[in-house]
């Protein structure tokens, strides 16, 4: 009740700025930044449930009197179309994965960035910065990164697993979990071919469903919400699964082994940007540079169980979830990241999955 | 239009319950026809490459429904929904008609008995099959507890415990269906069928099956269409390996962003259900189905 009133509240609020920053618009860019972010009174963030803790979202609300409008998307779709919607108005800043954020700048519903206001930006992670949604960092900054990982229980699993294609091995029949997302499970046998996750010939994919169909043997579960209690409980010995599942894994489990596989590490973003009509832009860069500071970011990543991409942050993060938030010391860098493929090359993907998910239930 | 049956009443109260109409017809409209509507436009569009759709007029989404892998599809949902509706009805015909046999108070703790788990989530209900189910579950401790099983087995994630779980979500509508008819027959029938020379097993198929049947049809009706759709249970249950329609069409839209061809694929099923039911009617002859269509 309160929560609804608070944001009808906050819609009219924002409705009778985005009146007021009508008429301001062109002063409002060209001045400082100090008397800029003392403007804007409201955040509207769009994101998804939980991407924050509490105290992170608090202090910012007490350095800067910005009071927050957190609402919240179950899917990345879901945000694509009410943005869409809105003609990129409405929200100040959204977190998103990468693919999306790629289509969601290609629809020129993103804004870019004023790096002056940013003066925290030099903390990310290079390895994360540069890539395909966004090459020259115009739009986005990096929040969390989800790695592509295989987890094993060692007292269920007979040999050690060091790659993708270990995941073949027979004595693994049956007792293999994977994730529901179709890119990456294909992609699991792209990878054990030595190809690109973003391949658009037919052959080579055509190759990867034979292998994958291989798979589907040593496959017991196909899953997307916590896959990990399948691990924990011993329903399974390996799987494949989501970021934050492995952190929660692995912190009920210590036993747990974590791999990156040696055929190369796959991973996603998610991305933070400023809406191309965004009520409050200064607002959104300021807690975009909020959330950049170390210590901040260290709460955040700690709380979140996503992987770390504020570098400055690494050495902060608690020693016990240092192996899970961060990739390791001797990490060879050799990465790819899941792109958007034509609709023809999609096509094949999802037919390669139905498929696959087929062959697994004979 | 439906107040014209009531000639008695004045044309004052008529026309006030025609205006109580309105909303039902406006709801109908609205959010019923109009998303249907909507769908059958979608699945004649043409995708965009990345995202959204293309106004362009195409059959491709049909064409495609037709490749061997979309089309096995629909056969393993048709092949689990009736599977699933041959044992609902083996389990609940019985049942429902030993309840309409019982004393006034014993049918009304048993239809009670039915109801109360049903006041849970259903999704809920399903989660603890599997507690139930999982590998040194409750299933396993029983079994192994009675030296029956030696280790835990792998029970969950499998193909019965699919079937376990859609004949569990969907058995009392059966057993309801069934119910309501026995309970209003009349059973004096049956006493004269036994006094005319009937055997019980005569009795039973010449005058309670046949007075029944508008029942039993309801019963199969109502739990054959919601098995052809209730893909979460494929996926909570069976690992998500036996590939549904629904699952298929939720891939379609959420990882494929092919919304055209999940409109398509929606269309297809829809209209798959429907033909189910008419040849039911027409193969059955009935036009009674209780409490439906």
């Amino acid at each position: 009740m309160n929560r609804k009133l608070n944001s009808v509240l906050a819609l009219a609020l924002a409705g009778s700025l985005a009146l007021l920053s009508g008429c301001g618009q062109a002063t409002s860019s060209s001045e400082g930044a100090s008397s800029a972010a003392s403007g804007d009174t409201l955040l509207n963030l769009y994101t998804w449930e939980g991407m924050f803790p509490q105290e992170v979202l608090d202090g910012f609300t007490a350095e800067t009197g910005i009071q927050i409008n957190y609402s919240s998307f179950d899917t990345d779709e879901t945000m694509l179309a009410k943005l869409e919607a809105a003609k990129g108005s409405d929200y100040d800043l959204v977190i998103a994965d990468d693919y999306i954020v790629e289509t969601a700048i290609s629809e020129g519903l993103v804004a870019k960035l004023d790096k002056t206001k940013l003066s925290n930006l030099g903390n990310v992670n290079p390895i994360y910065q540069g890539q395909f949604f966004d090459p020259e960092d115009a739009y986005t900054v990096p929040y969390g990164a989800g790695v592509q990982t295989i987890v094993y229980d060692p007292a269920l699993v007979e040999k050690p697993i060091t790659c993708y294609a270990d995941l073949w091995d027979e004595s693994l029949k049956d007792n293999l979990a994977v994730i529901g997302n179709y890119r990456v499970v294909d992609g699991m046998a792209l990878k054990v071919l030595g190809e690109s996750y973003n391949t658009a010939d037919p052959a080579v994919l055509e190759q990867a469903k034979a292998k994958l169909l291989e798979l589907a043997p040593n496959i017991r579960l196909i899953k997307d919400a916590n896959t990990q209690d399948d691990l924990l409980s011993g329903e399974v010995g390996a799987a494949v699964m989501y970021t934050s599942q492995v952190t929660t894994a692995c912190l009920a489990n210590p036993d747990l082994q974590v791999v990156y596989p040696t055929e190369g590490v796959g991973f996603g973003i998610m991305a933070q940007f400023i809406p191309s009509n965004a009520p409050h832009s200064d607002a959104a860069h300021a807690f975009i540079d909020y959330i950049l500071r170390p210590e901040v970011a260290k709460s955040c990543f700690e709380w979140m169980g996503y992987y770390c991409t504020n570098k400055a942050a690494d050495s902060l993060i608690d020693p016990a979830y240092q192996s899970f938030l961060t990739l390791p010391e001797d990490f060879d860098g050799k990465t790819e990241m899941i792109q958007n493929v034509s609709a023809e090359t999609e096509e094949i993907h999802a037919q390669m999955w139905t498929e696959f998910k087929a062959a697994c239930g004979q | 239009m439906p107040s014209r049956k009531n000639t008695r009443r004045t044309p004052l109260t008529s026309r006030w319950m025609g205006l109580t109409l309105v909303p039902l017809y406006l709801f109908t409209l609205v959010l019923v026809l109009g998303p249907l509507v909507y769908m059958l436009v979608l699945s004649f569009e043409t995708r965009a490459d990345v995202w959204g759709v293309i106004p362009q007029f195409t059959w491709a989404n049909y064409k495609n429904i037709f490749q061997p892998v979309y089309l096995n599809t629909f056969v393993q949902s048709l092949k689990l929904a009736l599977l699933c509706t041959g044992l609902i009805l083996l389990i609940g015909y019985p049942f429902g008609y030993f309840i309409a046999r019982l004393s006034p108070r014993g049918k009304k703790f048993m239809t009670a008995a039915l109801m109360i788990p049903f006041w849970t989530n259903s999704l809920i209900r399903l989660y603890g099959w599997i507690i139930v189910l999982r590998s040194g579950g409750t299933l396993d401790k029983v079994l192994m507890a009675l030296h029956l099983t030696q280790r835990p087995l792998k029970l969950l994630y499998t193909y019965p415990a699919v079937v376990v779980g859609m004949v569990y979500a969907l058995l009392q509508f059966m057993i309801l269906a069934v119910y309501s008819s026995a309970e209003k027959m009349d059973w004096s029938l049956v006493e004269a069928a036994r006094d005319l020379g009937a055997s019980p097993a005569q009795a039973f198929f010449t005058v309670t099956l046949k007075l029944t049947m508008p029942g039993l049809l309801s019963g199969v009706i109502l739990t054959f269409i919601p098995s052809m759709g209730l893909f979460f249970i494929a996926d909570i249950l069976g690992g998500n390996k036996v590939v549904l329609v629904g699952s298929l069409i939720q891939d379609q839209l959420l990882q494929a962003h092919n919304w055209p061809f999940a409109a398509a694929l929606s269309v297809v099923l829809m209209l798959l259900t429907s033909l189910m039911i008419g040849l039911y009617k027409r193969v059955t002859h009935t036009t009674r189905l209780e409490g439906l269509l």
